[in-house]
């Protein structure tokens, strides 16, 4: 069980492993009204405001219906910022309990804590833009032209916050830390990356100032895999979307091995 | 869980260690020690001395700056999946995670440290007997009290049977009737040939407790021995005269209080 026997250490990693996933799901399955619930409702007052309110007065955009436009990035939106603020939370949080030394005086390796902690906010991020796909699909005709964009698109868009996530929540001394990236750097980005409209109609210098904002490709790839529709290169995003989230794990695997803000 | 004895390593052996925080105090200087396998160790100190850094060290949670610790022979940095696996520790914090219920936190302790599903639930079942915490064990941590709180943590120490178990102050601020019932539960596990290294504050746990006892001031070992070898070492009569004379308050000897009262 100590690592004696190959079989029987791989057996231990995978029990740990799963075990420390399974501390994170439980986390925010056991406040679901706050976890699920108000991210799902706040998706359904954007499509209602923009898509059902506002989107009868707009028209077509590159001959999408507005609404069916919208809804790719706000899919987008909530896998990244439930990704993002479910790990941020549980590592601070688990910070200020001192909970985490439980985990961390283990024999869990760094790769094995960081892939854990990172995969419960994935798993969040997926469950609530799974929802708002579903209940999306049902309320209007959303197609998925690009399954094979999307489908990598999403894992990597959800695995990038996810370690954007841990990143900050190891980093942070308090709360006010993890909402600051939240609420003033994420969001903005998001918000300005081109959820709710097409760069193109936008006067400059402001076009040209959204292809500085990497958010922008992000909701880019998203909504070509749905409705065909890209004013970027995918190929190109696809392939800087990858590397960055490579660069990240990698940066987030360092922090972990050489213990940093986690063990003193 | 643990791998039987196979050699005649020591439970646990530092050599050497030092521990510099960023912040630019040196907490350990230099700490040397071994503990026998089935020791009862005790670690005696002042606040501050060094006595939490050195149990980090050990367990994973601090990185020391220089020395080696080694555990039933396992390097705890090098070889740490080996190492901390015979470790349990149940820290000074009452530090439970309150998303977890009281049952959930032994299983998902188990969890960490690899043990089966089956052999978890059974032995959390064990350990809530045990601990008293069977009624409880569907209740959140958070809404335990803190004498059940500290049951809690030595529980979900000794949950995946390590063969060396760490005590940081396991019984500061509980109640009479609670620290007689830990001496038990520890002195039992003991005999049953868990080795334990254990911290505290109260002279008289460490005198009834253990076997032999270090006293550690400003990050450095001062003395080692049975408490008698150590009130010999200091000339005075018991271990809290020697306590006192390790950090220069011979003045508040009881010995004064009689021959003054």
């Amino acid at each position: 069980m100590s690592g004696g026997s190959g079989g029987g250490a791989r057996r231990a990693a995978w029990i740990r492993f799963a075990t420390l996933w399974r501390r994170e799901a439980n986390r925010f399955m056991k406040i679901k009204k706050q976890t699920i619930g108000a991210p799902l409702l706040e998706t359904f007052l954007y499509i209602s405001v923009f898509g059902a309110a506002l989107g009868s007065r707009i028209d077509k955009l590159h001959g999408i219906d507005y609404v069916v436009f919208v809804i790719p990035g706000l899919i987008m939106m909530a896998f990244s910022i439930n990704a993002f603020a479910n790990n941020s939370s549980s590592i601070l949080q688990q910070k200020f309990q001192g909970a985490i030394q439980d985990q961390l005086s283990s024999p869990a390796s760094p790769a094995e804590l960081l892939l854990a902690f990172s995969l419960g906010g994935f798993a969040r991020g997926l469950l609530v833009a799974t929802l708002t796909f579903l209940a999306s699909s049902l309320l209007v005709d959303l197609p998925v032209e690009h399954a094979l964009v999307l489908v990598p698109a999403l894992f990597l868009v959800g695995f990038f916050f996810s370690q954007l996530g841990v990143l900050v929540g190891v980093r942070a001394e308090q709360f006010d830390d993890v909402a600051f990236a939240q609420t003033f750097v994420l969001q903005p980005l998001i918000f300005l990356g081109g959820v709710f409209y097409s760069a193109t109609l936008l006067p400059e210098p402001w076009e040209t100032l959204t292809r500085f904002n990497p958010l922008y490709y992000m909701i880019n790839l998203v909504r070509y895999g749905f409705v065909g529709y890209t004013e970027v290169s995918v190929a190109l995003s696809l392939a800087a979307l990858a590397a960055a989230t490579a660069v990240l794990f990698a940066v987030n695997l360092r922090l972990f091995t050489r213990g940093y803000k986690l063990r003193a | 869980m643990s791998e039987p004895s196979q050699t005649n390593e020591p439970a646990l052996r530092i050599v050497d260690l030092r521990k510099r925080y960023p912040n630019g105090v040196e907490a350990l200087r230099g700490v040397s020690l071994d503990i026998a396998e089935g020791e009862l160790f005790g670690l005696l100190g002042p606040n501050g001395a060094g006595k939490s850094t050195l149990i980090h060290c050990t367990t994973g949670l601090a990185q020391p700056t220089g020395g080696e610790i080694r555990i039933f022979g396992h390097d705890a940095i090098h070889d740490y999946t080996r190492a901390r696996q015979a470790v349990g520790l149940a820290p000074q914090e009452l530090n439970v995670d309150w998303f977890l219920t009281v049952e959930e936190t032994l299983d998902y302790h188990g969890g960490y440290f690899g043990m089966p599903k089956r052999e978890r639930r059974r032995r959390a079942a064990e350990l809530l007997e045990t601990f008293a915490l069977t009624e409880k064990r569907d209740e959140r941590t958070r809404t335990l009290s803190g004498g059940m709180k500290r049951r809690l943590i030595l529980a979900r120490a000794v949950m995946h049977r390590p063969r060396l178990l760490i005590l940081d102050e396991p019984t500061a601020g509980v109640d009479v009737e609670l620290r007689l019932e830990l001496w038990h539960y520890v002195r039992r596990i003991n005999e049953e040939g868990t080795t334990i290294l254990l911290t505290t504050h109260y002279l008289e746990e460490a005198e009834q407790l253990c076997d032999r006892i270090a006293f550690i001031a400003e990050g450095r070992i001062a003395a080692e021995g049975t408490s008698t070898e150590l009130a010999r070492r200091f000339g005075v009569p018991n271990l809290e005269d020697a306590y006192l004379a390790l950090v220069g308050r011979e003045e508040l000897s009881r010995s004064h209080i009689e021959v003054a009262g």
